[in-house]
């Protein structure tokens, strides 16, 4: 599903891939960028404690609550998929 | 049928804000956070003038049912997480013995599969208990079987017991913080186990040692990351499969004390509500190491989430030296 078809705010996503694909690279002291459609797993090696690491830099940088809870790490398979997820799945914080 | 009599737990009254263990852990402002706003871990329970002697005796002062009843008891079993926590030779668990008026029990430590040592001591308990019965009644006699309810509630007054206690002091670094995962919290439980009793029957028992999970060596830890929730969910389905149940059958969960998050997706991963998991006391025990399970059987009763006959899951995973996942069902 698209960001589109998911109803998403395109503008805010786009504001959750920028700031998440930078904030990755800090978190993963990568020289190279981090891109949408990089796996997080099988090419960024992210591992749960670091996913949640992210999630909280992203509720500071972007003033939101994410609803971690609802959030399935397996079906999230790349910096899009959970780019997607957060911006559907958060609230002004 | 393995059968919890009695339990009791002693939970101190102080509480310490997350906040103030950054210091003396060395955690970061990151690291308070991710506790707080994920983990769900906000404070956790401490009771700095109380020995390791002082927490066990603290939960078996509140086992009415111990009282008068000691000469029934065979077996003292100890289970905690931490291989060492006492200076030779001194000994909390012979001195609770004594205190009690247990000295003729044999005493003894289950250690080694860390957290999860609580659930193992239970069934070790239970089977050394059937075996005893098994042996007294000589050797043609096949034992209980899985249908023989024993004594059972017409002589609920005579069969042999077992004592089993849990509770730690967080003494070490090592034993207040599994990093980035949980806090731990001071408390202790004590628990009457009897081979056939109609209380708290105990179903099934289901466990899993992962060796190669070792924190010592960390080698492992992303994949130990990667297959937590997944095991810890098949040994869940493998207990109540052999206790010939389902989720559905499941009145309550009582988990391990890990964190928030763990659970809330271990409930996605399960595909069960996740109010039927008793989380109430996360936020504000932290990880009591081999007591929480016992701790949160005492909630869901004060909550008066078990009617007679309901059937409830235990869960808990020990990880340090290698990983233990483990599940227990229950009848109430």
């Amino acid at each position: 599903m698209t960001a589109q078809e998911a109803g998403l705010d395109p503008e805010f996503r786009q504001r959750v891939v920028d700031t998440m694909t930078a904030v990755l690279a800090r978190l993963l002291d990568r020289s190279e960028p981090v891109t949408e459609d990089m796996r997080l797993m099988e090419e960024l090696d992210l591992s749960s404690t670091m996913g949640l690491e992210l999630m909280l830099e992203l509720e500071d940088q972007l003033e939101i609550l994410v609803d971690v809870e609802l959030m399935d790490p397996d079906q999230l398979k790349t910096v899009g998929d959970m780019a997607t997820f957060v911006a559907g799945h958060s609230r002004p914080g | 049928m393995t059968a919890l009599e009695a339990v009791s737990v002693y939970m101190p009254p102080l509480r310490i804000p997350i906040e103030s263990l950054a210091g003396p852990l060395g955690l970061t402002d990151t690291q308070v956070k991710l506790f707080r706003r994920f983990h769900g871990l906000r404070e956790v329970s401490r009771d700095p003038e109380a020995s390791l002697y002082d927490l066990l005796m603290k939960a078996a002062a509140g086992l009415d049912a111990l009282r008068g009843q000691e000469h029934r008891v065979r077996y003292v079993l100890y289970a905690r997480a931490m291989p060492v926590v006492a200076p030779y030779p001194v000994n909390p668990l012979h001195e609770v013995c004594h205190t009690l008026g247990l000295d003729h029990a044999l005493a003894f430590t289950v250690t080694h599969q860390s957290c999860a040592s609580g659930l193992l001591a239970i069934d070790i308990a239970g089977r050394l208990l059937a075996g005893d019965t098994a042996a007294a009644d000589g050797p043609d006699d096949p034992g209980p079987g899985p249908d023989d309810p024993g004594p059972g509630p017409d002589d609920p007054g005579s069969g042999p017991l077992a004592l089993v206690l849990s509770g730690e002091k967080a003494f070490t670094r090592e034993a207040q913080m599994f990093t980035d995962t949980t806090v731990f919290g001071e408390g202790a439980s004590a628990c009457l186990v009897s081979a056939f009793g109609a209380r708290d029957r105990l179903l099934a028992y289901a466990s899993n040692v992962r060796g190669e999970f070792d924190s010592a060596t960390g080698e492992n830890d992303a994949q130990m990351q990667r297959e937590y929730r997944p095991c810890l969910a098949e040994v869940m389905r493998q207990a109540l499969d052999e206790a010939g149940l389902t989720f559905d059958d499941i009145r309550v969960v009582l988990p391990h004390n890990v964190n928030l998050v763990t659970w809330q997706r271990m409930c996605r991963l399960l595909e069960i509500p996740v109010d039927r998991v008793v989380l109430d006391n996360i936020p504000t025990s932290g990880h009591v190491f081999c007591a929480d399970v016992f701790l949160n059987y005492q909630t869901a009763r004060e909550r008066g989430l078990l009617q007679p006959g309901d059937r409830y899951l235990a869960a808990a995973v020990g990880a340090g030296g290698g990983a233990t996942f483990a599940a227990m069902v229950f009848e109430h």
